[in-house]
């Protein structure tokens, strides 16, 4: 199966020429990912990867460029956080349809990460959400690739503030 | 003066839809056979990374890497704005 997911990295400051650093992923066989470089210091890798399943695809993935960009620190993976346009254009329905069925679901439709101005989500949360309320044709490996991404993500903040305390994690509910 | 064409007829097909809607190719490299650069790179534009993108001699699969050139031309927010093609959601087998 192909998996379609991209990773976003902020690059060393020595070891941050796009040149020589495409060079270095297409000799490392990294010629499924569409390489942008157009900001500085920053790296976006497109890949459509060909994996036994959306896991190992992207563990692939970050395992390449740990190997070829030892000291690049990964900003986000996706497709992960999403607003309500997004999800609609993934889903193939309208924005204000996909708005519709979030208020008249509100207790069970996925919680946001963050509400505001401009509302996210993790996208497999949403989609396994459809999915089990049935009656939209899914693209499977968009679940997939999505459900790992988040873990990646989550794993990566996670990281950033340690274990919570059982205090903590009681009073979350 | 005309630019050295892709070996690879899928990924030439997609450069020449680049330029068509203002894209500069450029050639240059090894592995990567060029790049190319968006026509809107402005402070306004916010597809940011790949406002450059770099372009595979010979990429694992070319057909794919084709597919995935147009989708960041259709992509490209000011490109929309300007009433461009906007992308449909993915369809895949």
């Amino acid at each position: 199966m192909e998996y379609l997911f991209t990773l976003n990295y902020l690059l060393p400051a020595h070891d941050c020429d796009p040149d020589v650093l495409v060079e270095r992923l297409g000799a490392g066989g990294c010629t499924d990912a569409l390489v942008g470089t157009g900001l500085a210091g920053r790296l976006a890798l497109e890949f459509s990867r060909e994996a036994e399943s959306g896991e190992a695809a992207l563990l692939s993935a970050l395992s390449d460029i740990k190997r070829i960009i030892p000291d690049a620190r990964l900003v986000e993976a996706s497709p992960d956080f999403v607003g309500l346009s997004e999800i609609a254009d993934i889903v193939g329905v309208s924005r204000q349809n996909m708005r519709k069925l979030m208020l008249n679901h509100a207790g069970s439709f996925p919680l946001a990460i963050h509400e505001g101005s401009a509302s996210l989500w993790h996208l497999a949360e949403v989609l396994s959400w459809l999915e089990a309320r049935g009656g939209y044709a899914l693209q499977h490996p968009v679940i997939e690739v999505a459900r790992v991404a988040q873990s990646v993500n989550v794993a990566k903040e996670a990281r950033r503030v340690g274990t919570p305390s059982a205090e903590l994690v009681a009073l979350l509910g | 003066m005309a630019r050295t064409p892709h070996p690879k007829k899928d990924i030439e097909m997609a450069l020449r839809y680049a330029e068509w809607q203002g894209w500069r190719v450029e050639v240059g490299g090894s592995h990567a056979w060029g790049k190319i650069y968006c026509p809107y790179n402005s402070e306004v534009c916010r597809c940011g990374e790949f406002c450059i993108t770099s372009v595979w001699s010979t990429p694992k699969n070319p057909l794919q890497h084709a597919r995935a050139l147009c989708r960041v031309v259709d992509n490209c927010t000011l490109n929309q704005l300007r009433g461009g093609k906007v992308p449909q959601p993915r369809r895949e087998s």
